[in-house]
């Protein structure tokens, strides 16, 4: 039985262990290192990374930056999601919202590097909106948006709504409908119904609809590279070039671990509502 | 001739006792019901015997054979599972033909015995169909034209007709009995129905707590219960406790705390002064001045507290000093008693029901 | 008042699937369009198709992802599925464990996932390139995997395949005749799940993708972050037409998949 056990789940855990435990050790080991033991005998052991990132205002300003673009997109979303997800789940029925909800999901299946890049298009100055807004309005303020943080948290919010909007309709879908009528009955308004039945029995969908967002959003690096131009630097972009253009290897992994420690005080808040939506 | 042969079978469930030293056998041909409250272990036998579950002492034969350590799909069983279980990727003749087709029979006789299992359960022409385009009551009919199927030694009905509204599963009942005789299949029945169970079975073991609480025909295990807990379980029961004052005549006479004396020609050897808890069923009481059959020699009086109408009977609630007892009378020519008013119940000493 | 709302309803999902499509939408239309600085007037061309035949950097970036997803593909669904057997069909000390173990790979950001890789398979000397690329995605998709079909092993209930073994099939003839079909659908849904989210996968390529070797979402950044051509367009928008394809297929089975 053990063997068998063994047999099927094996070849998977020794696929994760290579390709995801092993390398966080290894880069746990790095972020402790002068330099990277990769060319030759290795760095001694240092915590002057992690000095750093707390203590040099470069890395502290942006991963505050990260973590304000983290919430504001996650709040972005719920703002626009939740109510699209109401409706879906509460008002619309059947056929429309089969379709409706098979339209949600779609663009999440294309290329979300393609995606972000079509705001390029949308949002430059000779871009669709700005052209269609000096033909509507002609000598009308320019619509100068690319490369901005506002480009950059309106790309974010497109790519990762239609998460919020399906985990959303998931718990709104699930509610009962009697217990709404129940509430009803017993005298509630349509107002308080939403505020004392539906809000809270839906929480969870918003609450895991958040990690998904804020958990990726923290550590975006292309989206604020393709939308943000000289506006776009991140913690995330600082990280990716540690990596790929300064070679600082250990400071990159140092960062990349104070990262992953935000996201778990994050998961780690909302855990337990998060589990009762598994459930 | 035995077939199932219990012994001494027990299971444990982390801090739990499924079955606690549980011994019984089923005999040839015979209709057993493990009947009981849920919980209380008759399903943890029932899996037992189908191999689900493993025991932890004891040990289940067939015809003789050990089953400990012999696979599932070789102890020729067959079973129908609460929810019927019908494969909902096949037809419903391939349903029906898959134990024989597993067993690699041919073509032409399995075809043959799915043409007969669908008679036998009149679906004749339904064969084709999915299970999801069948009612409940017909995909009922296919689960146990499915464990037929291959000619089990025994068979097994893990409440199967639990989903069933209570028109069709009483039509169900007497098919399922009719089917049963007809093929004289061994079966063992799982149920919290205790109207099922005396309906179906020939034989009844009530099972609470991980043990048997009874074993007997239906008429046995409800005419002379040996437990509270049986004599309550299996329809209603008016209990009575006091002590043992008279022994004569093969009659006992058994004081009550409020000093009235009730008879009853159970208990011999019961030793004056004991303390005795006796049973009577509330049908068996009558009011006196109605029609009661025999000569009744128990006589108890109190005022009528409530009525509860049930259409075929009507219930009477009587306080007798403390206690509530209750009386039901069938819905025919005995004159209805009305609230508030003084009622004198009668019953025979017959049915004074000593328990242990 | 009621008028309203029945208007308000569409009319506000109307207005999020036209953020959600507006940027989609744009560009397909400038695959088509002659110009290259997204001048309007449209006028039709098909020449940034034509462009894209005779891009062979693209093209082997396509070829490439295909590959990588194909072979992807079969291996997370293979692992992933005998590992929701086992999740599922057996009980075991530590099982919520093994469960946790799955998630860091779904819930972690996938910049870290990604250096954490390249680091690793460069110190060890796994080294970069298609190889270390594929061992990535089926690291991302196995979690994938393991859920959606356990969520059908779920939906089918146990006592299924005990009908089957009471009926007297053996454990193999259960598995082919009973789970297995049963799970069919389930499993073409993880598979087309792996498949997308190996061919759209960036990030974990980006860095584990040596000089020379791409997929095609590296070679599209490398070409955006050189100066943009519009033959990025016009494949965007085969990808983006065939993902969504995927995708339909997707749903219908999904949706099939979830009939008990």
């Amino acid at each position: 039985m053990l063997g068998s056990l063994a047999l099927l789940a094996g070849p998977t855990y020794l696929w994760l262990l290579v390709t995801i435990f092993l390398p966080l050790m290894a880069m746990l080991y790095f972020s402790f290192l002068t330099i990277a033991p990769i060319a030759g005998p290795g760095g001694t052991f240092t915590l002057s990374h992690y000095v750093d990132i707390f203590t040099k205002p470069v890395y502290l300003i942006n991963l505050k930056r990260s973590l304000i673009m983290g919430l504001e997109v996650t709040f972005f979303c719920a703002l626009v999601g939740y109510p699209a997800a109401y409706l879906l789940a509460r008002q619309i029925k059947n056929r429309w919202r089969e379709a409706l909800l098979l339209l949600v999901v779609l663009p999440f299946w294309s290329n979300a590097l393609v995606r972000t890049f079509s705001w390029t298009m949308v949002l430059s100055d000779n871009g669709l909106l700005g052209q269609w807004l000096h033909v509507l309005w002609p000598g009308g303020p320019s619509l100068d948006l690319l490369y901005s943080y506002k480009a950059i948290v309106i790309g974010l919010v497109h790519a990762y709504l239609p998460y919020m909007i399906l985990t959303c309709y998931v718990s709104l879908q699930a509610i009962d409908g009697t217990l709404a009528e129940a509430a009803l009955s017993l005298g509630a308004s349509h107002r308080q119904v939403f505020q004392r039945i539906i809000l809270p029995l839906s929480l969870p969908g918003l609450v895991a609809g958040s990690i998904l967002i804020f958990v990726p959003v923290v550590g975006a690096f292309m989206e604020p590279r393709v939308l943000g131009g000289q506006q776009g630097i991140t913690f995330g972009t600082i990280i990716e070039s540690q990596f790929t253009t300064s070679f600082n290897w250990p400071l990159g992994a140092a960062m990349g671990f104070v990262l992953l420690a935000v996201v778990l005080i994050v998961m780690a808040l909302f855990f337990p509502l998060l589990r009762k939506h598994l459930n | 001739m035995s077939v199932v042969d219990i012994k001494q079978v027990s299971k444990r469930y982390g801090q739990t006792l499924a079955l606690n030293n549980v011994s019984m056998t089923i005999a040839q041909g015979e209709f057993f019901s493990l009947l009981g409250p849920s919980g209380g272990g008759k399903t943890s036998l029932l899996r037992s015997i189908a191999g689900f579950v493993e025991p932890d002492e004891g040990s289940i034969e067939i015809d003789g054979k050990p089953m400990l350590n012999v696979p599932i799909n070789q102890r020729d069983l067959g079973m129908m599972f609460q929810n019927y279980a019908l494969f909902p990727h096949m037809s419903i003749a391939d349903n029906i033909g898959f134990g024989l087709s597993v067993r690699h029979r041919s073509k032409a006789e399995i075809n043959q015995r799915i043409k007969e299992l669908l008679s036998l359960v009149h679906l004749e022409g339904y064969g084709e169909r999915r299970p999801r385009e069948l009612s409940g009551g017909q995909q009922q009919r296919v689960a146990l034209a499915r464990a037929l199927a291959p000619r089990p030694r025994v068979l097994l009905l893990d409440e199967p007709l639990g989903a069933l509204d209570k028109k069709l599963r009483d039509e169900m009942q007497i098919e399922l009995k009719k089917i049963q005789r007809e093929v004289g299949v061994t079966t063992i029945l799982v149920t919290h129905d205790q109207q099922e169970a005396l309906t179906l079975s020939d034989r009844v073991a009530i099972i609470n707590g991980g043990k048997v609480e009874q074993l007997g025909s239906p008429r046995e295990v409800y005419e002379r219960p040996h437990s509270q807990f049986v004599a309550s379980f299996l329809g209603n029961a008016n209990f009575f406790t006091g002590v043992v004052c008279g022994q004569a005549d093969g009659m006992t006479q058994i004081r009550l705390p409020a000093g009235q004396v009730i008879h009853s020609s159970h208990g011999a050897g019961r030793s004056i002064g004991s303390r005795v808890t006796a049973a009577v069923r509330p049908e068996k009481l009558h009011a006196a001045g109605s029609n009661g059959p025999g000569q009744p020699c128990n006589r108890l009086s109190g005022r009528i507290a409530h009525e509860i109408y049930a259409g075929n009977s009507i219930t009477y609630w009587v306080e007798i000093g403390a206690q509530q007892v209750s009386l039901t009378a069938q819905n025919n020519t005995a004159p209805a008693l009305s609230m508030g008013a003084e009622a004198h119940l009668e019953w025979a000493p017959a049915d004074t029901i000593v328990l242990d | 008042m009621k008028a309203l709302r029945a208007v308000f309803a569409p009319g506000y999902v109307g207005l999020v699937l036209l953020f959600l499509y507006t940027p989609i939408i744009v560009m397909m239309i400038m695959a088509f369009n002659q110009s290259e600085l997204y001048q309007l007037p449209f006028v039709f061309d098909l020449k940034w198709f034509r462009a894209l035949a005779h891009n062979d950097d693209l093209l082997e970036a396509a070829a490439n992802s295909i590959i990588i997803a194909i072979v992807n593909t079969l291996l997370s669904v293979t692992l992933g599925t005998l590992t929701a057997l086992a999740l599922s069909r057996h009980h075991f000390r530590g099982k919520a464990w093994f469960e946790l173990l799955l998630l860091p790979s779904l819930t972690m950001p996938w910049l870290i996932t990604g250096t954490a890789m390249m680091l690793f398979f460069f110190w060890t000397g796994i080294g970069r390139g298609l190889h270390a690329i594929l061992l990535g995605h089926v690291a991302l998709s196995i979690p994938y995997v393991v859920f959606i079909v356990r969520s059908r092993l779920k939906a089918f209930n146990r006592s299924l395949e005990e009908a089957a073994q009471i009926l007297g099939a053996s454990a193999w003839q259960t598995f082919w005749r009973v789970t297995a079909p049963l799970l069919a659908p389930g499993i073409v849904a993880a598979a087309l799940f792996a498949f997308a989210l190996s061919f759209d996968q960036f990030v974990i390529s980006y860095f584990l993708a040596p000089i020379g070797i791409s997929t095609l979402p590296v070679e599209i950044y490398s070409a955006i972050r050189k100066g943009f051509t519009p033959e990025i367009n016009a494949i965007s928008t085969l990808i983006i037409l065939f993902s969504m394809g995927l995708m339909i297929v997707f749903a219908r089975l999904s949706k099939f998949a979830g009939e008990p």
